[in-house]
């Protein structure tokens, strides 16, 4: 009978901390080269797309991809670089995500200490606005607010930052009351320091591992929730191009040219499934305790 | 377990109170509503006689307070493109919606609950890995790219299927499939870890050692169990239903609620957009309340609980 | 000096808390009508089972509790409210040595690091100064300039002790609250920590409050000793009276519980019935349903402190022949 009962997975239990550097599964060394790979073309996109981003060329229209050097990738049907689009989308949907993810842990840890310090009708009104944020999904509140302000790309950022924030609120506020009721963070209010210094120089390193876990997971749903208002053509607006967009305005021609479509989306994808790949495993290792 | 309830009911009220007042603090932000309805050419005067007849003249709160009044009659404002009630526009669209994400739901759960509850109780296996793999796909593939892919391969390679618009059954297999395998494959795995973490309890294995045959331990132990985190999970799918509906209806033309709301954001029908938010607020909320009661009828500590309060 | 560093007069601290989720209120009375007084370089023990309140009597005593009733005088001046700019700056001459020296000390940062930030909080010297004032205070407590720079998890229980005692004199204060500050450690490792108190407090002229529940610690350390009992203190006196001579029936409980040599162990007081809970405190003499000697009177009628002998006083009503009977 009791050969029956399954037992968890030994995977698990790999990557104990400890002061060896783990033998990591391939599929992670796999995300950790294609995060890398997508960071050096965001931060060098200037530097290496081969064309102009928006440089038309109507002679050029409807190239397939691998049939010539010159555009690796073919071209769109106004005769545009799909390899550069792709570069340059690359380096905004990058820059609204990381935008977007930091904007987010800094409000959702920030609102959670303050809930942890102030406890009362403080800690109330940011659980209250957490419970709001996750029980109404996220694209409908984005959307509503874009049709409200129309659209730019900080407005897109700051909207974007909003995501996810209460799950960061909820994981500070736990673990800063933890904190504060018994042990370190009570010996250096003795101490006579300011709640400014406890929170920023013991409580916040102490919670940051548990943050990035946090961020890793988070960051991945930034990227498809932008990609799908840009998709809809309701985020990042032409001339500028994103991962989305790209995929929204290739989808016209799926017929004649699927490639448009096609490589943006793979990027979107393997992007995605590297970050929460990455996130899954750094949570298994650091903080299996997060949902 | 009145108390309980009463107390759930009393937070979906403040919830939906939030939504309403989310919505006036947009709406005031983001410009006078005269000009925005008048137009910007329209002499002062008439701006002025507008503001009058709308009781925009009148303090902000008193403003506040009688647009919730409107709100809680039912009056939820014109349509700015269509001139027609908002509230009628969106109602019209909603049978569409459901006929997509109703078979759409529950391909979700036929999917996505047993293959959870197969990979648990096969954990290491091909099968469980297979499962996990998918979920882990499942949610790295947006929907939107999942419909392009799909239309690319059955409507424009092999022909089989339409690529959108609104027919008969045929057009509505590749959305219906489209919302489904994403949902499902979070499903399962969700599903999987309740399973797996409610078989490493203690009870269990005391179920078993006690001389219980494996498959009674399983059905009358771990699966109701297992029960209780996944009908949240449900419970918000269902809640997302419209929600959800958006990129799938928008990508295959399907006229529902979800392309209606892409619609009126582009046109900045502002009526519309503030109808189908309370009604994504309305149902997430209603959701969460059945879930709440199947909560008391599933958890006998719960009920326990509340009657000892 | 005449004036008292501190005085506790007649503080009481309630707790509020719910039996279940939505239980009714119940007020759980922790410290109930406390006077005291210390005088500097006094070492006073606070004695008393877990319950007794004598744990938020040091909270009390440091201002990181306000008391509900009564006031805290502290330097001749009324107790900051927590958490404001004086309250802060009244730390560097009020420190406190915890029970649990791991959960005390910042497992991210070593231990040199930590010893310096209280001169970084109150601004005292530069950056290389502190670190050299730091170093030499962890010396003075017994680690080696080796462990200086190890992070908590690193050093053994006594050693983040002293790591924890280093931190609470480096702004060189006037009174240190211990709370229960070798209960955590083994037995071979308490005296050594006890002994390093006891050196500390002669070489800086340390007032301290030693809070513990082993009568053995309190006697090798305190010059003064006040016994707890649900909130209220049922004996007090210099150590050798209360100690020697104990007057109140609870503290001859305690003080023939305690191993002791030259001893018979035939005189043995044994305590009987439920330990105390604060949340249902006994009518009258709150000892009584445990009190060998209990009377009628005891069990309506609460007794206060009054004097029994010099500078030694005791709750009881029976203490005449509690007298006699020892």
């Amino acid at each position: 009978m009791m050969a029956d009962i399954p037992t968890r997975l030994p995977l698990r239990f790999l990557g104990r901390p400890g002061f060896t550097l783990p033998r990591l599964p391939w599929y992670v060394w796999a995300a950790f080269l294609w995060i890398s790979l997508v960071l050096i073309v965001a931060i060098f996109a200037p530097l290496i797309a081969p064309h102009p981003y928006t440089g038309m060329k109507l002679t050029n229209r409807f190239l397939p991809p691998f049939t010539n050097w010159t555009h690796p990738l073919g071209t769109d049907e106004l005769g545009r670089d799909v390899l550069s689009r792709l570069i340059v989308s690359v380096r905004i949907s990058l820059l609204i995500a990381f935008g977007a993810t930091v904007i987010s842990a800094v409000l959702g840890t920030t609102l959670g200490f303050l809930a942890a310090h102030f406890r009362g009708w403080v800690e109330q009104v940011v659980l209250t606005l957490a419970d709001f944020q996750a029980a109404m999904p996220f694209l409908i509140l984005a959307l509503s607010v874009l049709a409200f302000f129309g659209n730019s790309l900080p407005l897109l950022i700051g909207l974007m930052g909003l995501y996810g924030w209460e799950r960061y609120a909820r994981v500070a506020r736990g673990l800063a009351i933890s904190a504060n009721t018994q042990g370190y963070a009570t010996a250096v209010t003795q101490l006579g320091a300011e709640p400014q210094r406890i929170y920023l120089r013991h409580i916040l390193p102490n919670i940051a591992s548990t943050l990035i876990v946090s961020m890793t997971l988070v960051f991945p749903e930034v990227i498809l929730v932008e990609s799908g208002l840009s998709f809809l053509g309701l985020g990042v607006q032409p001339p500028m191009t994103s991962l989305g967009n790209m995929v929204g305005y290739g989808r016209d021609y799926i017929t004649r040219a699927p490639w448009i479509m096609l490589s943006p989306a793979i990027v979107i994808v393997l992007t995605t499934l590297a970050v929460s790949m990455l996130g899954d495993w750094l949570r298994d290792r650091l903080d299996p305790t997060l949902g | 377990m009145l108390r309980y309830f009463a107390i759930r009911l009393f937070r979906a009220v403040i919830t939906i109170a939030m939504v309403v007042t989310f919505a006036f603090v947009v709406l005031r932000m983001s410009g006078d509503p005269a000009i925005l309805i008048m137009g910007p050419e329209v002499p002062p005067e008439a701006l002025e006689a507008f503001r009058k007849s709308w009781g925009l003249d009148q303090p902000i709160w008193v403003q506040y307070i009688n647009y919730f009044g409107a709100i809680l009659r039912g009056d939820l404002g014109m349509s700015m493109r269509d001139n027609r009630p908002a509230l009628d526009m969106v109602l019209e669209r909603i049978p569409a919606t459901l006929a997509l994400t109703i078979p759409a739901l529950a391909l979700k759960l036929a999917i996505g609950v047993p293959a959870g509850v197969w990979a648990a109780l096969h954990q290491g296996t091909g099968f469980d890995r297979a499962v996990m793999v998918t979920a882990v796909f499942g949610f790295a593939i947006p929907s939107f790219i999942l419909a392009l892919v799909l239309v690319l391969i059955f409507a424009v390679t092999l022909g089989w299927l339409p690529s959108g618009g609104q027919g008969g059954v045929e057009h509505m297999i590749l959305p219906v499939i489209t919302m489904g395998i994403g949902g499902a494959a979070a499903l399962a795995r969700f599903t999987r870890s309740a399973m797996l973490e409610v078989l490493g309890r203690p009870y269990i294995r005391t179920a078993s050692a006690k001389g219980l045959p494996w498959a009674s331990v399983v059905r009358g132990h771990a699966l109701p169990n297992a029960a209780i985190p996944t009908v949240t999970l449900i419970g918000f799918l269902v809640g997302s239903l419209i929600a959800g509906a958006v990129v799938v209806e928008s990508v295959f033309s399907w006229p529902g609620v979800g392309r209606m709301l892409v619609v009126a954001v582009g046109s900045r029908d502002l009526a519309v957009v503030q109808v189908i938010l309370l009604l994504v607020a309305a149902t997430m909320v209603t959701s969460n309340l059945i879930v709440d009661f199947l909560y008391g009828v599933l958890d006998p500590r719960l009920r326990q609980g509340a009657r000892a309060a | 000096m005449t004036e008292p560093l501190l005085t506790l007069d007649v503080v009481a601290r309630a707790y509020v808390g719910r039996q279940g989720l939505f239980g009714r209120i119940i007020t759980v009375r922790a410290v109930d009508g406390v006077s005291l007084t210390l005088a500097r370089g006094e070492t006073l023990g606070i004695v008393g089972e877990s319950g007794s309140g004598k744990s938020t009597l040091g909270r009390m005593a440091l201002g990181m509790e306000t008391p509900d009733e009564g006031r805290v005088t502290a330097f001749g001046d009324a107790m900051p409210a927590l958490g404001t700019p004086a309250w802060r700056a009244l730390r560097r001459r009020m420190q406190m040595v915890f029970q649990d020296p791991l959960g005390a000390l910042d497992r991210r940062l070593p231990v040199l690091d930590q010893v310096a930030e209280p001169l970084i909080i109150h601004g005292i010297g530069d950056a290389k100064g502190r670190q050299d004032v730091a170093m030499a205070t962890l010396q003075a407590v017994g680690l080696s300039s080796e462990q200086a720079l190890r992070y908590p998890h690193a050093l053994s229980g006594g050693q983040r002790q002293r790591v924890v005692i280093a931190r609470a004199l480096i702004t060189d204060p006037d009174l240190l609250v211990c709370d229960e500050p070798v209960s955590a450690l083994d037995v071979s490792i308490q005296a050594q920590v006890v002994n390093l108190l006891i050196d500390m407090q002669a070489a800086r002229g340390l007032a301290m409050l030693f809070i513990s529940h082993d009568l053995r610690v309190v006697r090798q350390i305190a010059s003064r000793v006040a016994v707890m009992y649900l909130g209220r203190i049922v004996e007090v006196g210099r150590a050798e009276d209360v100690l020697r001579s104990p007057r109140h029936p609870y503290t001859r409980a305690l003080v023939s519980a305690a191993p002791a040599p030259g001893r018979n162990r035939a005189d043995r007081m044994i305590l009987t019935g439920e330990p105390p809970n604060p949340a249902a405190r006994p009518t009258g003499c709150a000892f009584h349903p445990r009190c060998p000697l209990v009377t009628d009177r005891c069990r309506v009628d609460a007794p206060v402190l009054s004097p029994v002998a010099a500078a030694h006083s005791a709750a009881c009503h029976l203490l005449s022949s509690v007298a006699k009977a020892a």
